[in-house]
C-alpha cells in the first residue's frame, strides 16, 4: 500500500501544481473548481446535433457544461471552471481513483458506485441535498418515484477504513443520471415472433453467425445466467403471474438467480458462454450498432439507449440506404436493469458537485441530455413527459390507430401517452418498458474480490484459445527448432556453413568477408 | 563571448532522460507489479499461475502460430517484391516503392475499417476468423518487411551476381549463395519487425476475428482491467520472449554492413 500512497501523492501534487499557481495568480475573485469525470458523449456537447441547434435553431449552440458555468455564477455569484474529462470503460475509473487521481464528480455504472461506496471511497450528499423545499434542489424534486425508490431501498455495506462497517441506501451516495434495460435489438424480416423464446435465442442453431454479444463479462455472465436458469425464472413468473407472489417478492427473487456466483453456478456458465462463444457472429464492444445496420448481422445484444440510437439510425438513414425498421425485445424471463449515477469521490468540493447534479436534473435539461444521448434520464419533470409524449403520440387525423401507452410508474398517476401500435416494440418500448416488464429486471450487484478473480479466469477460459496440452507442447518444440535453426546458420555461417568442403585434391582458400567498395 | 562546446556526452542527455522516464521506469513498475499480490506483497504466485494455466499456455502458444505464420507470409510475398525493386533500372522505382510503403501513412483504425468491409463484401467476415486476423496482420505489417529488405538488396553489389554467374553459377546457385546469406540482415530486422507486432496486435484480431480469436495482447488488456499484477507479469512474459528473438536475431548485425535496414 504504502508504494502506492507515495506514487499518488507525488500524482497530486504534480496535479496540483497547477491549480496553486492559477490560485496566486487570479487574485481577488475566487473561481470555483469543478472537476468531472464523465463517458464519452455523454452529455449535450452543443453544436449539430443538439436540441438547442435541431429543436431550438440557435447557430452556436452551447454545451450544457458552458450553460452551467453562466447559471453558476449567474445563481451563486462566483465563476466556477470546469474541467471535464472522460473515460471508456468503468474499470478505467477505478484505476484512475486508486492511483490519486482527484474528481469532484464521477459518473460510473450501478455495479461500480457500489463498489466504490462499499471501499468508503465516496463523499455521501450533503442533508440540503434532498431538501425539496429549497426550489434549486432539481434533482430531489424531479427524479422519478421508481427511481429514487431503486436507489432508496438498495442498500450497500460500507467498510470505512477504521474497519467498521454500516449498511447504507445507494441513495446515499449516487445520484442517477440514465437507465435502462439489457436486450435484443433484431431485425423483424429475418427473425420470427415465436422464435424470440428468452435469452437462448442466442444459442439457436437458426442464427448461427447472426447473433452478437457484447466482449465483457458482466454483461456475458448475464446472459448465461439466464439462458441456465430459465426454468426456474419462468416458473418465478408463473407463480407471479398467479398472485402467488408480490411485485416486490418477485424481483427479489429474480435478483437473487441472477446475483449467483456459486463454483456450481460459474462452471456451468462456462459451458454455457463456450456454446454461445461458437454459435456467434463474434463478441463485440460498439461494432454491433453498424453491423446490424449494415446486415451483417440479425440480432444484437444491446443495452436500451444504444438500441434507441440504432433504430433511430437505421430508420433515417443518411445516404441513399434503405430505411429498416428494428424492434426491441426484452426476454420474458428476465432482464438487467441498469443505471449510470453521479457520485462524488472523497474529498470533492461538494457544493459545486451537488450544484452540476442538480443543473442536469432540470427537466428541460435532462431533455437536452436525452436528445443528444438517445438514453433514457431519471429525471421525470413535467419537460421530460412533454417531450416523451411529443415523441411518441400519433399525429393529429390518426388517433384512432392509437394505443394506449402507460408510463405512470414513471412519470406518475395517469401519464398514458397514445402511440402507434409498432411503437410497442420499437424505441418508446426501449426507452420507458412498461411497469410489468420492468419488475423482472433486476440489478446486477458488484463482485467481490474473490468472486471477481474467479468470474475473470471464466471469461479467459472464454475468450481464449484452448489447446490440447499435446498441441502446446507441438508449438514449443517448433519454436525451439526454429531458434536452434537460427543459431545454427549464425554459427554456421561463421563456420563456413554456405561454403561446401573443398573436392578432393583442392584446398580451401580463406577469404577475407566480403565488403562492399563504397 | 565564447561558443557553448556539446560534448557528445551532452548531445545524449536528451535522450537519456527520455529514456529513463518513459522506457526504464516503466519498465520497473511493470516488474514491480509482475512480482506482487494484490496487498504488495512480493509473490511469485502470478509467475506459477500463468504456467499452470492451460487457457494462457494454450492463447500464447495460438499468439506464436498466428505470430510466426503472419511472418513466414511477410517474408514470402515481401521477397520477390524487394528483389525485383532493388534489381530493376527502371527510373521511378521510388514511386513504386512509395505504393508499398504509403498505406502506412494512413490511420491504422481506419486501414483496418477497411479491410473489415472488404472482408464482408467478400463474404468471409465471421466465417474465417484466424484467416481474416492473419490477413490483416499481413497487410498491415508488410511494409516493414518491405522496407528493411529492399534497402539490404539495393547494397548488394552487382559485380557479385556476374561474379557468380562468371564461376558457374546459375540462377538457383546465385539466389541461395549470394542473394540470401548477403540479405540475411534485412530479413532479420523485418522479421524483427513483423513478428513481435503480431503477438500483440489484438486491435486487427477484435476487428477481423470479431473478437473471437484472442492473443497474448488482448489478454494484457483484459488484465488490466481487473488485475494489473497478472497483465503485468504476461507484459513481462511477453518482454522476455521479444528480448530473446532479438538476441537470436541480433548477431547477424554486428558483422555485416547493415547500418540503414532498420527502419
Amino acid at each position: 500500500m504504502k508504494l502506492k500512497r507515495i506514487f499518488s501523492v507525488g500524482a497530486s501534487v504534480f496535479l496540483l501544481l497547477p491549480s496553486l499557481s492559477a490560485l496566486a495568480g487570479c487574485g481577488a475573485q475566487e473561481t470555483v473548481r469543478l472537476r468531472i469525470y464523465n463517458w464519452e458523449e455523454y452529455i449535450d456537447e452543443g453544436g449539430e446535433g443538439s436540441y438547442v441547434y435541431d429543436e431550438l435553431g440557435e447557430e452556436n449552440a452551447p454545451s450544457l457544461i458552458e450553460d452551467f458555468e453562466s447559471w453558476y455564477e449567474k445563481t451563486y455569484g462566483t465563476p466556477v471552471s470546469v474541467e471535464y474529462s472522460t473515460f471508456g470503460t468503468n474499470e478505467d475509473l477505478y484505476n484512475q481513483l486508486k492511483l490519486g487521481d482527484a474528481y469532484d464528480l464521477v459518473c460510473p455504472s450501478d455495479y461500480m458506485i457500489m463498489k466504490l461506496a462499499a471501499e468508503d471511497m465516496l463523499e455521501p450528499f450533503t442533508d440540503d441535498f434532498f431538501d425539496e423545499s429549497d426550489e434549486k434542489n432539481y434533482y430531489a424534486a424531479n427524479v422519478s418515484d421508481y427511481i429514487s425508490n431503486v436507489f432508496d431501498n438498495n442498500y450497500v455495506t460500507v467498510t470505512a477504513e477504521d474497519g467498521s462497517q454500516s449498511q447504507r441506501a445507494w441513495s446515499e451516495y449516487a445520484a442517477g443520471y440514465m437507465w435502462g434495460t439489457t436486450g435484443l435489438i433484431y431485425h423483424p424480416d429475418y427473425v420470427e415472433e415465436d422464435q424470440l423464446n428468452g435469452w437462448k435465442i442466442m444459442l439457436d442453431q437458426a442464427f448461427k453467425n447472426t447473433v452478437t454479444t457484447k466482449d465483457n463479462v458482466r454483461d456475458s455472465y448475464f446472459v448465461a445466467l439466464a439462458i441456465l436458469y430459465e426454468d426456474e425464472l419462468i416458473e418465478i413468473g408463473k407463480s407471479h403471474e398467479q398472485n402467488e407472489l408480490s411485485d416486490s417478492e418477485y424481483n427479489e427473487k429474480i435478483t437473487e438467480i441472477m446475483n449467483r456466483t456459486d463454483e456450481e453456478t460459474v462452471s456451468a456458465v462456462e459451458k454455457i458462454l463456450l456454446d454461445l462463444k461458437s454459435n456467434i457472429y463474434g463478441f463485440e464492444t460498439d461494432t454491433g450498432k453498424s453491423d446490424l445496420v449494415t446486415g451483417k448481422i440479425r440480432l444484437n445484444f444491446a443495452w436500451s439507449g444504444d438500441a434507441v440510437y440504432v433504430m433511430d439510425l437505421a430508420e433515417d438513414p443518411d445516404g441513399n440506404e434503405e430505411p429498416v425498421c428494428f424492434n426491441y425485445y426484452i426476454p420474458e424471463e428476465c432482464a438487467n436493469l441498469w443505471f449510470d449515477g453521479w457520485v462524488m469521490p472523497k474529498g470533492a468540493n461538494t457544493q459545486a458537485a451537488q450544484a452540476f447534479i442538480n443543473y442536469l436534473s432540470m427537466p428541460e435539461n435532462a431533455v437536452r441530455n436525452m436528445y443528444y444521448i438517445g438514453y433514457s434520464s431519471v429525471i421525470a419533470g413535467e419537460a421530460v413527459f412533454e417531450y416523451v409524449s411529443d415523441t411518441y403520440s400519433v399525429e393529429e387525423g390518426d388517433e384512432e390507430e392509437a394505443v394506449e401507452y402507460d408510463v405512470s410508474y414513471f412519470f406518475g398517476e395517469g401519464s398514458v401517452i397514445g402511440t402507434y401500435e409498432d411503437q410497442l416494440n420499437r424505441q418508446f418500448y426501449a426507452q420507458y418498458p412498461p411497469e410489468d416488464v420492468m419488475l423482472r429486471c433486476a440489478v446486477m450487484d458488484y463482485f467481490d474480490a474473490d468472486t471477481n478473480d474467479r468470474i475473470n479466469e471464466l471469461w479467459t477460459k472464454v475468450k481464449g484459445a484452448s489447446l490440447d496440452p499435446w498441441a502446446i507442447v507441438v508449438i514449443c518444440v517448433a519454436v525451439a527448432a526454429i531458434a536452434a535453426f537460427v543459431v545454427y546458420v549464425k554459427l554456421g555461417a561463421k563456420i563456413d556453413f554456405f561454403r561446401r568442403k573443398p573436392k578432393k585434391g583442392y584446398t580451401l582458400v580463406r577469404q577475407e568477408p566480403y565488403r562492399p567498395v563504397r | 563571448m565564447t561558443r557553448p562546446r556539446f560534448s557528445r556526452k551532452a548531445l545524449g542527455i536528451p535522450y537519456a532522460v527520455f529514456l529513463l522516464f518513459f522506457v526504464i521506469v516503466p519498465m520497473l513498475v511493470i516488474v514491480f507489479y509482475a512480482f506482487t499480490d494484490k496487498q504488495n506483497h512480493l509473490s511469485g504466485m502470478n509467475f506459477i499461475k500463468f504456467f499452470s494455466d492451460p487457457t494462457k499456455l494454450s492463447t500464447i502458444a495460438y499468439s506464436l502460430v498466428i505470430a510466426l505464420i503472419t511472418t513466414a507470409v511477410c517474408l514470402v510475398v515481401a521477397y520477390p517484391v524487394a528483389l525485383i525493386l532493388a534489381r530493376s533500372k527502371m527510373k521511378k522505382k521510388n514511386v513504386i516503392l512509395m505504393l508499398f510503403v504509403t498505406p502506412m501513412w494512413i490511420n491504422f483504425v481506419l486501414r483496418v475499417n477497411a479491410i473489415r468491409e472488404l472482408l464482408n463484401w467478400i463474404g468471409i467476415l465471421g466465417e474465417a476468423n484466424y484467416f481474416n486476423t492473419i490477413l490483416g496482420m499481413v497487410y498491415d505489417f508488410l511494409p516493414f518487411m518491405i522496407l528493411p529488405l529492399y534497402t539490404t538488396l539495393l547494397k548488394i553489389d552487382e559485380s557479385l551476381y556476374e561474379a557468380s554467374a562468371d564461376l558457374g553459377g546459375n540462377a538457383f546457385t546465385t539466389f541461395s549463395r549470394v542473394t540470401v546469406p548477403l540479405s540475411m540482415p534485412g530479413i532479420m530486422s523485418g522479421v524483427t519487425m513483423v513478428f513481435l507486432p503480431s503477438m500483440t496486435n489484438y486491435v486487427v484480431s477484435d476487428m477481423l476475428g470479431n473478437s473471437k480469436v484472442t492473443i497474448i495482447g488482448k489478454f494484457i488488456e483484459t488484465y488490466f482491467g481487473s488485475d494489473w499484477h497478472m497483465g503485468s507479469m504476461i507484459a513481462l512474459i511477453l518482454l522476455v520472449v521479444v528480448f530473446l528473438s532479438t538476441m537470436l536475431s541480433g548477431g547477424f548485425k554486428e558483422d555485416e554492413n547493415v547500418r540503414g535496414t532498420n527502419l
